[in-house]
């Protein structure tokens, strides 16, 4: 009897698969997100998904063996290296190199027009072939090491015959970014207490403190212009960039210098890699370094707000580290410490709060709101203290 | 005697000032229709409108504005030749606006003129705006290309003298752009006068640029974008073969050719203003020509703000909008069809939706 | 007897239209509609007044700065999907969203009397525009 329920399981689950493998339309999404952007050449199946996830943990792709995407975006930790600062990348005389940058999560990642914290790649595709060759993060000189392991390596080889129905010579980097963006397109989570409330009418899923939180968000605390919640769905991104006042104060004296400096070296966009992680001066010219516009200057991509009590610390140089920082930030207009100078390329749409401490800690728990159930097990960095 | 402020002197110094080592090289925007010989570039800033609150207190979206302005002028490269700033440097003529206002300019590292405009003039009648940026109309000559500036914002007689009771009644009745009980700007006949004797020392082949705050023309009656002696003034300037007159006052881009004149608006550092054609009342006759600015988002205070920098080639001028939260424009000279063009949106085909305006 | 008093009163009728005023649920006269535009221009009025004001936020800053004659609100779009909120709002939310943001001020009661003749201000300035609900 165990046999024939147990076989009629199996029976089910193939049939599920195959329906899944011939049918490349994404599942419905969680509550409070819209369908998964997916482009028409790099449809989804679940073998390319798998695929996808084996290379993202294979730590061969690295200088020394020991980094992989996992290592900055860990599974276990919200796809981050919460609480790291800036990622560490290769070891070096025994001491893990780092950037100047905050490694950002993977979950709903695939709602961002572009990537990165300053937009210089137009896809997920693009994106994950950079890590792999920058010096401080898994230091490979060129992709080949990469491509020597998938052409020879057997799982590797079978995969990406059943998945691309290429072998050889054939697998070039463009499968294993298309496979990598395959299977973090699957990596989009909503149905957090906030959307349960909002899209569900579950008036009980926010806490009282939440729901103030919420008002101050749309109203007093303005969020909502740039972290964008909407009618039937919320990004938490306007897939903008803006200059909050992080960051550029340590070089306001030297914009014209380094600016300067930056348009004469009419850098590629894999020099520009190197040079925004290499160099903490040229990282906080933000958008600026692609887009060579004075709107750039400072500016930064607006991260998505979801799962953000999980993924601490904040901002592109991970300079805050709870969220109650963040808020405090915003409330004085756009610097840390209160009285700071506020930079001139500050964008227009940030400006001093008023915010009484109570409201601060309302607006942090309705963020608190924001996680998924799959990640609610992870500690919380919205109720550390503020540093003085 | 006042004691005079640091930060006044320090104003009143900064042309003197040296440039500072290091800027951004800027091939901002290529010109379709300029000939290889570039001539030169200057920036213009225009309507500040610093508005005074209490104590030290400003309005801060306006301060931000000119701030940033000023922070990326001084950013330009090549380096301009000078800065023009294009009237309403205060709100309401005051002399702690003014002050405000000098003080943020002085951070510029060029040569200054200052243009007049009618929030900086209805109060004192420019008393104290002339100690701080010297007369109300005057010419220069730069290279080649004959600079007039003029105080366009003059009115009639009866309502700057007689019709209010205190000054500072005639500044806010003039303050408000819709206000039924204002006044239309005119240059007046002894600008006039000045203006024709200027020029008859002017070859006709040199190109003449007026810098003026209302537009020279005759725009919507009702929110003053109007110079009562438009035509007047038009003549005077009809003799030159290139004439290009930039105004500020009307917070918007604009562009328009009247015979051989060439009129650009400039944009404001403080806040945007409508297109008459979007006030529902209004008779006007608004520019055919112009492809209007995006439309603003308000939670963006910068946006549909912003500068300008002008280059001159040959004459004629090319006026590339820097615009804060928005792509850049360039509205410059087609010499094939005799009248300035948006380089990018002329074409109709070519508009984006925030260009709609109702 | 029931004849004189019908009588009487088709007379107080007539008499009573002929007067200027209207007796019945339905009627309403030349006079009165005179009087009722009366009413609703001193709201217009006032609604002006506050649009000009720089005492309705804190900073002195006042709405007909940045809309003269209240051109560019768009009353015949509301209700619409603002996006500065988020959210399908009426006019009177956006109106609040100007006094709380770019006047730095408190939002004024939904069904204030000074929200209302602000609404009629800018509504009256755009008379004669068709509706066009949603439009952004």
């Amino acid at each position: 009897m165990k046999r024939t329920l147990f076989g009629l399981v199996v029976a089910a689950g193939l049939a599920a698969t195959a329906v899944l493998a011939a049918d490349a339309t994404p599942a419905k999404p969680p509550l409070g997100l819209p369908p998964v952007p997916i482009p028409a050449e790099n449809l989804q199946t679940p073998e390319k998904v798998a695929l996808g996830d084996k290379l993202f943990d294979d730590k061969r792709f690295s200088a020394t063996g020991q980094v992989a995407c996992a290592t900055c975006h860990d599974s276990k930790k919200a796809f981050t290296d919460s609480p790291l600062r800036t990622s560490e990348g290769i070891k070096k005389g025994g001491k893990a190199l780092t950037g100047t940058r905050n490694a950002p999560t993977v979950v709903n990642s695939a709602y961002f027009a572009v990537q990165f914290w300053d937009g210089r790649s137009p896809s997920l595709e693009d994106q994950s072939q950079h890590p792999f060759i920058n010096p401080v993060e898994m230091g490979l000189k060129d992709h080949q090491p990469i491509l020597k392991i998938v052409r020879s390596d057997p799982a590797y080889v079978k995969a990406f015959e059943q998945v691309f129905g290429k072998k050889g010579a054939q697998v070039t980097m463009k499968e294993v970014m298309q496979a990598i963006a395959a299977f973090e397109r699957t990596k989009v989570s909503g149905n957090t207490p906030f959307d349960r409330y909002f899209y569900a009418g579950e008036s009980g899923a926010l806490t009282d403190a939440q729901k103030r939180g919420f008002d101050l968000y749309v109203n007093k605390g303005r969020c909502v212009s740039c972290h964008r919640i909407e009618q039937t769905q919320a990004l938490f991104t306007d897939n903008r960039f803006h200059n909050i006042g992080v960051g550029i104060n340590d070089i306001q004296k030297d914009v014209p210098v380094l600016a300067g400096e930056f348009l004469q070296a009419k850098a590629t966009l894999a020099e520009v890699d190197v040079k925004v992680l290499g160099d903490k001066r040229t990282s906080e010219l933000g958008r600026f370094a692609i887009s060579r516009d004075f709107e750039g200057l400072g500016a930064f991509k607006t991260p998505t707000l979801r799962n953000a009590a999980v993924t601490s610390p904040y901002m592109h140089d991970g300079s805050l580290k709870t969220l109650k920082d963040v808020v405090v930030h915003y409330n004085n207009g756009g610097v840390t410490k209160e009285g700071d100078p506020v930079n001139d390329f500050l964008s227009g749409g940030i400006r001093p709060l008023n915010l009484t401490e109570a409201e601060i800690d309302d607006l942090v728990s309705f963020m608190e709101a924001l996680t998924s159930p799959e990640f609610a097990s992870l500690p919380s960095a919205a109720r550390m203290e503020v540093k003085p | 005697m006042n004691p005079i402020v640091p930060s006044r002197r320090d104003f009143l110094k900064g042309a003197a000032a040296a440039a500072a080592a290091g800027v951004v090289p800027m091939s901002f925007v290529k010109l379709a229709f300029a000939d290889p010989a570039q001539d030169f570039t200057f920036a213009y800033i225009s309507d500040a409108h610093i508005q005074h609150i209490s104590g030290s207190k400003f309005v801060r979206n306006w301060d931000r504005g000119l701030i940033r302005a000023v922070a990326e002028t001084n950013l330009l490269t090549p380096k301009p030749d000078f800065v023009m700033f294009g009237g309403d440097l205060g709100q309401l003529g005051m002399k702690e606006e003014l002050d405000h206002g000098a003080e943020i300019m002085s951070k510029l590292r060029y040569k200054t003129h200052y243009v007049m405009g009618e929030h900086d003039y209805y109060l004192d009648l420019g008393e104290y705006w002339s100690k701080l940026f010297g007369p109300h109309w005057h010419s220069f000559d730069h290279k080649g290309v004959h600079f007039v500036v003029l105080n366009s914002v003059l009115t009639y007689d009866e309502w700057t003298y007689n019709r209010w009771p205190s000054a500072e009644e005639r500044m806010l009745q003039m303050a408000g752009l819709d206000n039924p009980n204002g006044s239309p700007f005119m240059v007046g006949e002894k600008q006039r006068a000045w203006l024709k004797a200027d020029l008859d020392k002017v070859a006709k082949t040199t190109p003449v640029v007026v810098f003026s705050h209302s537009p020279l023309q005759k725009l919507y009656k009702g929110w003053n974008f109007w110079t009562d002696d438009a035509e007047e003034v038009q003549a005077i300037l009809a003799p030159f073969e290139k004439v290009n007159v930039i105004y500020g006052h009307v917070h918007q881009i604009q562009y328009n050719q009247v015979g051989n004149i060439s009129f650009n608006a400039v944009m404001a550092t403080a806040w945007p203003w409508p297109y008459p054609n979007t006030y529902a009342q209004a008779q006007h006759t608004m520019p055919v020509l112009t492809v209007p600015m995006n439309r603003a988002d308000p939670f963006f205070e910068r946006d549909a703000t912003g500068w300008q920098f002008i280059d001159v080639h040959t004459g004629r001028v090319a006026l590339k909008y820097n615009l804060y939260n928005n792509t850049a424009r360039t509205v410059a000279w087609n010499p094939a069809t005799g009248k300035p063009e948006d380089t990018v949106f002329q074409d109709p085909s070519k508009r984006v939706p925030p260009q709609v305006h109702y | 007897m029931k004849r004189k008093i019908a009588v009487a009163l088709a007379a107080a009728v007539v008499l009573a239209v002929v007067g200027g005023i209207a007796i019945q649920a339905d009627e309403f006269t030349k006079k009165d509609q005179e009087r009722w535009e009366k009413e609703y221009m001193s709201v217009v009025q006032k609604g002006r007044e506050l649009w000009t004001s720089p005492q309705l936020g804190t900073n002195g800053v006042a709405c007909a700065q940045c809309h003269p004659n209240g051109a560019n609100t768009h009353p015949e779009t509301y209700p619409k999907f603002q996006q500065q909120l988020g959210r399908v709002i009426a006019l009177r939310e956006m109106i609040n969203w100007c006094i709380q943001q770019p006047l730095e001020g408190k939002p004024l009661a939904l069904d204030s009397k000074d929200m209302v003749a602000l609404e009629t201000y800018v509504a009256y300035e755009r008379r004669g525009v068709p509706l066009a609900p949603g439009k952004h």
